[in-house]
């Protein structure tokens, strides 16, 4: 009765100067990952507006989609699911539009009901999010709305067969399954010296094997979405990507670079060992445009509608006594404390990202033009 | 007080949490083993599912939370197997509590349930899928004609507010023996409407010929304020009056009620959707499942437990259950003397009574419409 996915646990190996052990670490992606819970000044709740801001650049989009959905399908019972809900506001104002987009349009009596399907990860703060629902369900009292949360991996089937209308995903799957197997030689130390993630010191070969993880990441989600949706249906994805194919442009990577040039301030000073630095490397993926086409053409089951690229604004107006670089800093802690932690201990993160604030804040100074991330919109019809 | 908001079983795995202190509830779960494997098998043959939905509300966290659901699939796994012409229908798995619920330990356990049913089922990769649903059971829930199996145990006593006007139940928090008749009667009013409203959403909710499988405290005896039944709020009501002020204890009463076989009988019938295929009464001892425990190498027992006596035992586990409720009125300071003078209450009672609640299985099946 399990999913049918992959188990995502890799291998890091230590090796001590002192004793000469190898010290055995696995880093279990769903056991491990997931985004700062609670509502505190460094949760995710918290720190989620460039998110936000992501999302509502492409809510027409967004919303147009579901419309044509409706008008096509006319469904009197609609499921709708959010991939990689986290704990934040965002997730429930984002049903309630897609809610609204549909009662907003002539529909007959009795108006259709809606079955909201919630997915994160088993370690996602559904606490958090649960704890808005009260306000959510008076709000919305009117209508029929019907929640549940289904947490597990979305590399591999969620939800039962053909149950869904309309799929969404937000700033979720540049996240991969796992650390590729192949930035790793055979006795498990990483080929990707002095980087994080493909960096401009990063080999072909470093390239290559994140590429092939995450073709075969992103060819599994659309093969178990097309068995959840019925023709028709349509999904919209919002994920960070690149334009070039050259990985090491301005854009993601330059916020790997200054987190490994934090790191890496950090072994400077003595905090953290460079072998632990060494062994450290992220599950992301920003895709190009091509890479994108190529997987849904292979997979088959859908046609693409749209496909948009955009630069993310670094427009600071979150709190204005705060620099750009802390204000990301912010933001980037929320995601990545879990896996920093994990790796490193939780009593470098402070420090961390005062370095990370810091050398981001003197990268814009120096380059003099915007370090903006890409964002990627793609809206599938299943056919 | 309320109740959707503050209601909830103690959450984690501490001393005082519900995951540690819910033997009781197990065995009440285990008790009722029977009539529920009759009722999901005749739910399946009923119905002849390809998809078939299974809830379980009032979930709550811990151990017990899948233990329910893992005996209703294997059931509806062995009852398909012996249909002719028949294959495992997919399965929609539910688990239903209140928002304020601890979600985030229930669904811990759902890659380890996943990986366990896998092996002991075999079923296809994509056989079966788990959500938590949360929100209250006194609406919908589900879409319509969706369920085939509705499961609860130990959660429909608990009503979705405080019955209006209880002012006259003074120095009470339930129905008592000095209870005014109106306070029985705010009570078992509120308990219909709730009960109306459970009835009626799932109704909506159940295809014809699914069943539905309840388990709650009741009562037996003609009086609501019988002790079986109502004792162990009566103790807390006296512990109460020695730490608190009178006149908060007169706002505050417990959104609880144990009807009687024949009141739950009365509002089915009334609603109309469902036929009763039974409404049977259980004997529960107060500390069921712990009592008979004094094997230092069970698993079962927390080690703690083995140092406290039988009336501390149980002045944890209401702990872990009322807590939330007790808290939000009278503030957290008074938690740890009143449930330690608790304990020795209980061991009080239990020198001169067998002290039982009764537990009542209510098992119906939805008519057509």
């Amino acid at each position: 009765m399990s999913l049918k996915r992959e188990k995502q646990t890799y291998m890091l190996f230590m090796l001590s100067q002192k004793t000469h052990d190898i010290i055995l670490m696995k880093m279990d992606i769903e056991k491990v990952f997931q985004m700062k819970g609670g509502i505190g000044e460094n949760s995710y709740s918290k720190n989620s507006s460039l998110q936000k801001r992501a999302a509502d650049k492409v809510k027409h989009i967004i919303t147009a989609a579901m419309e044509q959905m409706y008008v096509e399908k006319r469904p009197n019972s609609i499921g709708i699911a959010d991939l990689g809900c986290s704990t934040g506001p965002n997730t429930l104002s984002n049903i309630k539009q897609l809610v609204h987009t549909v009662l907003l349009h002539p529909h007959p009596d009795p108006e259709p009901e809606f079955r909201v399907f919630l997915n994160d990860l088993p370690t996602n703060d559904f606490n958090t999010l649960f704890q808005s629902l009260p306000d959510f369900y008076t709000q919305l009292n009117k209508h029929r709305i019907y929640i549940s949360a289904y947490p597990g991996s979305f590399y591999g089937r969620l939800f039962p067969d053909h149950c869904l209308h309309f799929i969404y995903s937000s700033n979720c799957l540049h996240w991969l399954s796992k650390v590729p197997a192949g930035i790793y030689d055979e006795q498990g130390f990483s080929i990707n010296k002095k980087s994080i993630y493909i960096s401009e010191r990063s080999t072909q070969e470093v390239s290559l094997a994140y590429l092939k993880q995450f073709q075969h990441d992103f060819s599994l989600f659309l093969k178990s979405r097309s068995q959840e949706l019925v023709c028709g249906g349509r999904m919209v994805l919002i994920l960070l990507g690149r334009t070039g194919s050259h990985h090491a442009d301005r854009g993601n990577s330059v916020f790997w670079e200054i987190m490994y040039r934090s790191l890496s301030t950090m072994v400077d000073e003595g905090e953290i060992d460079e072998e632990k630095l060494e062994s450290y490397e992220v599950h992301f993926y920003a895709p190009s445009k091509e890479e994108l086409e190529d997987e849904v053409r292979k997979e088959g089951s859908f046609k693409l509608d749209v496909l948009e690229m955009f630069e993310n604004e670094n427009e600071n107006d979150i709190d204005a006594d705060m620099s750009y670089g802390t204000a990301v800093a912010k933001t980037v802690r929320s995601i990545q404390e879990s896996m920093l932690a994990n790796h490193f201990g939780d009593s470098i993160l402070d420090k961390l990202f005062q370095h990370y604030a810091t050398l981001l804040d003197q990268e814009l100074a120096a380059a003099n033009d915007h370090i903006n991330s890409i964002t990627t919109v793609l809206v599938l019809t299943k056919l | 007080m309320e109740v959707t908001q503050i209601l909830h079983m103690n959450k984690g795995e501490g001393e005082t949490s519900y995951a540690k202190n819910c033997t009781v509830q197990r065995e009440i779960i285990t008790l009722a083993n029977s009539i529920m494997e009759e009722a999901v098998a005749e739910s399946v043959q009923n119905t002849l599912p390809q998809s078939m939905g299974i809830a379980d509300l009032g979930c709550s966290s811990g151990p017990n939370t899948l233990m329910a659901v893992s005996k209703i699939i294997d059931t509806v796994c062995k009852t398909s197997s012996g249909i002719v012409g028949s294959t495992l229908p997919e399965l929609r798995v539910s688990l239903n509590d209140l928002p304020g619920n601890d979600f985030n330990e229930v669904f811990m356990s759902f890659p380890g349930f996943y990986e366990t049913l896998r092996k002991e089922k075999g079923n296809g990769p994509e056989g079966g899928f788990v959500s938590g649903i949360p929100g209250s059971f006194y609406g919908r829930l589900f879409a319509r004609n969706s369920m085939h199996f509705v499961h609860s145990s130990s959660t429909l006593h608990w009503l979705s507010q405080v019955p209006p006007s209880l002012d006259m139940n003074k120095g009470k928090i339930y129905i008592s023996k000095t209870s005014p008749p109106c306070v029985v009667k705010a009570y078992v009013s509120q308990f219909e409407k709730d009960f109306f409203l459970f009835l009626r959403s799932r109704a909506h909710e159940m295809v014809a010929g699914g069943r539905m499988l309840l388990s709650f405290m009741g009562h037996i005896s003609p009086e609501a304020s019988t002790e079986v039944g109502s004792h162990q709020w009566e103790l807390l009501a006296q512990l109460l009056l020695g730490l608190i002020e009178e006149d908060r204890i007169d706002s505050f009463n417990a959104p609880y009620y144990a009807p009687s076989p024949q009141e739950v009988r009365n509002v089915i019938v009334e609603e109309g959707s469902f036929s009763i295929n039974h409404v049977e009464a259980f004997e529960v001892n107060w500390d069921e499942g712990s009592s008979a425990c004094s094997d230092s190498a069970c698993d079962k027992c927390d080690f703690e437990h083995e140092k406290l006596s039988r009336g501390q035992r149980v002045a944890i586990t209401i702990r872990a259950v009322v807590e939330s409720m007790v808290e939000s009125h009278f503030g957290r300071e008074i938690l740890d003397e009143l449930f330690r003078r608790y304990g020795e209450l209980v061991d009080d009672y239990f020198s001169k009574t067998v002290a039982k609640h009764i537990n009542l299985v209510v098992s119906v099946t939805r008519n057509s419409e």
